[in-house]
């Protein structure tokens, strides 16, 4: 009997173990089916379906760093464009627990996130990962898919989330203009501080200066007693801009002042405030003409009367 | 009535105030200059540290590491003291130059406005008004005399020109 109890014994023990193994193997499995869904559940990203669908998660989640891999090709063969890495895509507010169906972008090729350029973007990030056995290229259709599944998810909550996307979107690029105008000004604030600001005076310019000085001696010589002085001052004008394409067009350098830079981040196109500051450069043309004419005039004049009262 | 010179003297004011503003920077940096009294130290701190600098570099680093490390630091002590040197003398050439701008911009706004009062109701000069019609009022502002050029209008003329000719010599004078 004792060999009975003694089997009996030993079948229970070996059952136990055999049972205590089998729930080791168990939790195992389970351990090693779930570690991904627990990272992801970490960092605040949606687990692919639930324990028992890890199998069916697994290719999901590859299927999903294949959509990385493949946008970071293509990206690469664009021009680069300036991208910001935030997850705009998100329906949700932030939170650790909060799930979304966008694939976690804290996969292991994310690494490249530790870059600071700003063209870093998880479509540029990319090297195969080993998790995937099927082929990128192969998943182009998996890609359009998921893009449509992604717009069609996106679209019922647009209005929430669109106009917070887009209010970013506009302060990082005015942010960006900032930034590019700041430097600007810094670069051309040292060339305006070294002294004197000079205009350039180019053929045309010194060609309207000196024919505003010759008509202002001929008009107080011969013209002045019968009519205005300013009469022949505005048909002088009209020939100039007449006459402005005749001569070769001097590229003006813009320059960025502060006032410029402010009229761009308030939100005036660029184009409107060059136009308006060529119209206010010709206004200033006009306005030195006159203002030479008039001292010139004034000059003869007084001159004139210099030499009628030397002369007996 | 007009004096007969009124617009001369307005003209010269304004070509004066014209030619100090040129000088400005080069009047400030000379009073920096006569104001700074440690000049000759800083210049005896150049000379240190590149005498240093060129001992460092006979002195090899493998076989004479202590001298060498003492050497540098004996640099980096000295190069550290000549930056607050300069610091401090950029400063003070900052607020000297600030200050200068100052008295000159005070002064020419006192000329000005004293222009303005001597010749508030006498035009600088007289001309027949039909010669400037239809803009008679305007020239003549705050005269009110007809045919007369007011000291305003002289003064925004005047300043006009001259810097248009200034602007054309330091065209000329550049390279």
């Amino acid at each position: 009997m004792d060999t009975g109890g003694d089997t009996s014994e030993e079948a229970t023990g070996s059952s136990t173990m055999s049972a205590a193994q089998r729930r080791a193997e168990m939790r195992r499995r389970k351990l090693l089916l779930n570690s991904e869904d627990r990272l992801n559940r970490i960092v605040g990203f949606a687990k692919n379906g639930s324990d028992n669908n890890g199998t069916k998660a697994q290719p999901n989640r590859c299927r999903a760093q294949r959509v990385d891999i493949i946008m970071s090709r293509r990206a690469s063969r664009r021009p680069a464009e300036p991208r910001f890495h935030l997850d705009l895509d998100r329906t949700e507010p932030w939170s650790p627990s909060s799930s979304s169906q966008r694939p976690s972008p804290f996969l292991p090729e994310s690494s490249a996130l530790s870059s600071l350029s700003h063209t870093a973007t998880p479509e540029r990030r990319g090297s195969p990962l080993p998790d995937c056995s099927e082929p990128p290229p192969a998943v182009e259709d998996d890609v359009g898919a998921l893009r449509q599944r992604l717009k069609g998810e996106r679209a019922p909550s647009d209005n929430i989330s669109g106009s917070p996307r887009r209010g970013l979107q506009n302060y990082l690029s005015r942010f960006d203009d900032a930034m590019k105008l700041r430097g600007q000004l810094a670069s051309e604030k040292p060339t305006q501080d070294g002294g004197v600001e000079t205009e350039e005076f180019d053929p045309f310019r010194v060609f309207r200066l000196v024919g505003s000085i010759l008509l202002a001696v001929f008009v107080r010589m011969f013209v002045c007693k019968y009519l205005s002085i300013f009469a022949p001052f505005l048909t002088l004008e009209l020939a100039y801009m007449g006459l402005s394409k005749y001569f070769p067009k001097v590229e003006k350098k813009t320059k960025t002042t502060v006032l410029t830079a402010a009229l761009l981040l308030s939100g005036i196109p660029a184009e409107v405030i060059n136009r308006s500051m060529d119209t206010y450069r010709r206004m200033g043309d006009v306005f030195s003409d006159l203002c030479l004419y008039f001292f010139t005039f004034v000059l003869c004049h007084e001159l004139l009367l210099l030499c009628g009262s030397e002369t007996p | 009535m007009a004096a007969g010179y009124a617009w001369f003297l307005v003209l010269g004011s304004v070509f004066l105030c014209n030619l100090m503003k040129t000088f400005l920077s080069t009047l400030s940096s000379l009073l920096s200059k006569m104001i700074q009294k440690d000049a000759e130290q800083e210049m005896e701190m150049r000379t240190e540290i590149q005498g240093m600098k060129m001992e460092q570099s006979s002195i090899s680093m493998m076989d004479e590491f202590a001298k060498y490390a003492r050497l540098e630091r004996k640099i980096n002590k000295t190069t550290d003291k000549l930056k607050t040197h300069v610091k401090s003398r950029t400063a003070q050439q900052a607020k000297v130059k600030w200050v200068v701008n100052i008295i000159f911009y005070i002064a020419q706004a006192a000329l000005m406005v004293s222009l303005i009062w001597k010749y508030y109701s006498d035009p600088v000069t007289v001309v027949p008004s039909r010669w400037i019609a239809p803009v008679e009022r305007l020239v003549a502002f705050p005269t009110g005399v007809p045919g007369g050029v007011g000291i305003t209008c002289w003064l925004v003329v005047c300043n006009k020109v001259v810097t248009l000719g200034f602007n054309v010599f330091n065209q000329r004078s550049q390279p």
